[in-house]
């Protein structure tokens, strides 16, 4: 029998949104042909928290799920000490989700020092910086199933993966959420009148969509293998982002009529020049809805 | 004797006393809690349909349609059209049923001595993941539904694809769980007529039956139920006595000295939540039978939970052909919620129960927001002599591992518990 990659998946302060949204990639049976599970949230495993806890069992990789809090506790202990022991017995960990890799929603709980492994939002953390080397962050509030499955793949074969300044693969984060968007002509020629409820417009102008500045495969790779939330008329809310979640989040904040957050790599004046011209034309097409004659 | 109860979103303890050989009393204790009550004051009201679906993985998005319901309820009067009261209702139900896969085949088909079989959870679950994200672009986490309706549209082209993700399901359901048609499901009576069938439902229910466990798991026999919809109804059902006057501010959250979970009464009684409750309210034939020949146990319990799968999916398929595409996704509502000094409060059906938010707007933000969540009512411990519910189904058992049955028969989730 060959051998499988063993995985150690730890929630801590979380949801278990990752651990749900995992469970809908598509290819599962695929998937436990080449891994285990030592222990996880809700799939049956050889040892339970009690023995992961009370043992060092032997395991490749370690998945830390949900915010890291020096006074958390888990089974009784505290949950840094059981990524310190494990995060000797592993050759690689995996942040799985924002929470894990930035602190997330609940950075703002009342524990003491919340944040991600390596990263409180977008400062560095320097707790663990002996383990940056042996990190791949996946971002998402959830993770797309497939960025963590396929980053697991990459890990069993030794491929090197391109990562970002934030340790997340480029295969996937290099994209912007924005990228595939069925929205996206509104977008470019500027269309700023979004309704909520239709299949036309773009959220970008007013109605906070961040997709243009989020790093993410969602309109790449879609959710659930059908949508996605821009597609379907739902602002992106940026949440592969350090900052997630930012106030206000269905309005565009703007200064003097300019929206204050750009896209990825556009200055104001680029933006600008842009917005110049192609408010200077009408396409009657984007004016229409869709499914009209 | 304390035991932790792994698994169930989260850790539990249970800290069980003995006397005489049985279970005297339990201590439920949930260890942790994420405070996001308290991350919600501050924010801006809408932000709560972003924030709250993280409340739980699991059931997420019940947690964004009491949310919305909750915002909607600060207006005086608010316009939200047929199509998105449906539309919402459909992908609320969607969850239910992932929900209930989840917890047959991954918490509850392993107790039983079967092996845990994660593809017969995850094959239904994905296709109901699949119909929420063709309404609200993904699942879990999405914030679709918005104060004044939901933000997509739908074509006849979609509709197309949904029946299929429901009518696949149902052949699951039926090829795997319980070999009978759905629709004669819906019309059976006579829990006997379940038992003669093959499935893996029936295979549990015929353990229960052999193991001579059809005793264990009663509590008070008292059930309620808040939310309303197209399915199901609201009331409380006593020994069978059904009432449907209810009132919300009547349910009262008590702080626990030793837990991190509040426990939840009306009018100073425990009462169970959940597919049971609903069945018992709504007086569904086939679970008032068994409920008359076993009560409140795990039998009654199981089966209750997962023939509402079965009955959901068909209201469904019912419900779809009640949309009426020309009518608006979205109506703006006259009044920003911002401009709002205002409270409101929603009761909704998740998969495990009533689910109850209340939230106070002032001066454009949320000044208070409360949460209380299914499992506190099934789950948390009584105060003093009085027992929660599922304390006092465990209590009198002669064991641990029966006792974590039935535990897990209400299923346990403890991020919601605590969240």
């Amino acid at each position: 029998m060959k051998k499988k990659v063993r995985i150690l998946w730890l929630g801590l302060m979380t949801c278990n949104g990752n651990t749900h949204s995992f469970l809908n990639y598509p290819h599962l049976e695929q998937f436990f042909n080449d891994f285990e599970f030592i222990y996880h949230p809700i799939i049956d495993s050889e040892y339970s928290l009690e023995d992961i806890i009370s043992q060092d069992i032997a395991c490749d990789v370690l998945l830390i799920e949900g915010a890291i809090a020096d006074d958390f506790i888990k089974a009784d202990v505290l949950g840094i000490d059981i990524i310190k022991k494990y995060s000797k017995i592993v050759s690689k960990i995996v942040t799985v989700g924002t929470c894990a890799t930035f602190g997330g929603i609940f950075k703002e709980s009342h524990y003491k020092n919340v944040s991600g492994l390596h990263f409180r939002e977008d400062k560095r953390t320097e707790k663990y910086n002996h383990l940056f080397e042996k990190t791949i962050s996946i971002s998402g509030c959830p993770i797309h199933p497939e960025t963590l499955v396929s980053t697991l793949y990459a890990i069993k074969k030794g491929l090197s993966l391109k990562l970002d300044s934030y340790l997340r693969p480029k295969d996937y984060f290099a994209y912007t959420v924005h990228n595939g968007c069925t929205r996206n002509e509104y977008f470019e020629y500027k269309v700023d009148n979004h309704h909520f409820g239709e299949l036309e417009g773009c959220m970008f102008y007013d109605h906070g969509c961040q997709g243009p500045l989020t790093h993410g495969s969602c309109n790449k790779i879609l959710w659930n293998e059908i949508n996605s939330k821009t597609r379907a008329g739902l602002p992106c809310m940026g949440c592969t982002e350090p900052s997630f979640p930012k106030q206000n989040l269905f309005s565009t904040k703007k200064n003097m009529g300019i929206p204050e957050f750009l896209p990825v790599g556009v200055n104001k004046r680029v933006y600008l020049t842009l917005a110049g011209i192609t408010k200077a034309f009408k396409i009657d097409r984007l004016q229409k809805k869709l499914l009209d004659d | 004797m304390i035991k932790l109860i792994e698994k169930i979103e989260g850790e539990a303890k249970l800290n069980f006393h003995f006397k005489n050989n049985k279970i005297d009393n339990v201590d439920v204790d949930f260890m942790s809690t994420r405070h996001i009550e308290d991350i919600l004051k501050g924010k801006s009201p809408l932000d709560a349909l972003v924030i709250n679906p993280r409340v739980c993985g699991i059931c997420g998005h019940a947690h964004l349609i009491a949310t919305v319901r909750a915002l909607e309820d600060c207006y005086e009067s608010i316009e939200i059209s047929n199509k998105a009261k449906i539309i919402r209702e459909l992908t609320l139900n969607f969850e239910l049923i992932q929900n209930h896969f989840k917890w047959f085949y991954l918490t509850i088909f392993p107790l039983f001595g079967f092996k845990q079989n994660v593809m017969k959870a995850v094959i239904p679950s994905q296709l109901m993941g699949k119909a929420i994200a063709l309404f609200g672009g993904q699942y879990p986490h999405t914030s679709y539904a918005i104060v004044g309706g939901v933000v997509c549209e739908i074509t006849q082209m979609d509709l197309i694809k949904l029946g299929h993700y429901i009518d696949e399901t149902i052949q699951f359901f039926e090829k795997n769980l319980l070999d009978v048609d759905v629709q004669m499901l819906q019309d059976c009576d006579n829990v006997m007529n379940v038992l003669s069938k093959s499935g893996d439902l029936v295979d549990v229910l015929h353990l229960i039956e052999k193991n001579g466990w059809l005793e264990y798991g009663k509590s008070y026999d008292r059930f309620i139920v808040f939310g309303e919809s197209s399915y199901f109804t609201k009331g409380k059902s006593i020994k069978t006595r059904v009432m449907h006057n209810l009132f919300l501010e009547d349910v009262i959250e008590s702080v626990s000295t030793t837990s991190f979970a509040k426990s939840v009464h009306y009018h100073g009684k425990y009462y169970e939540v959940g597919p049971l409750s609903r069945a018992m309210v709504k007086k569904t034939p086939l679970i008032k039978d068994a409920h008359k020949k076993y009560t409140d146990s795990i039998f009654t319990r199981i089966l209750a939970r997962v023939c509402e799968i079965s009955q959901l999916l068909l209201h469904c398929k019912s419900l779809i052909t009640e949309l009426d595409l020309s009518e608006p996704s979205y109506i703006k509502p006259k009044m920003d919620i911002t401009s709002l000094n205002s409270s409101g409060s929603s009761a909704v059906e998740a998969a495990r129960g009533t689910l109850i938010h209340k939230v106070v707007i002032e001066d454009s933000l949320i000044k208070s927001y409360e949460i209380i969540t299914p499992t506190q009512w099934n789950l948390c411990g009584g105060v003093n002599e009085n027992h929660g519910v599922s304390q006092k189904a465990m209590i009198g058992l002669e064991n641990i591992e029966i006792a974590e049955l039935v535990f897990k028969s209400f299923d346990v989730c403890s991020v919601c518990t605590t969240h």
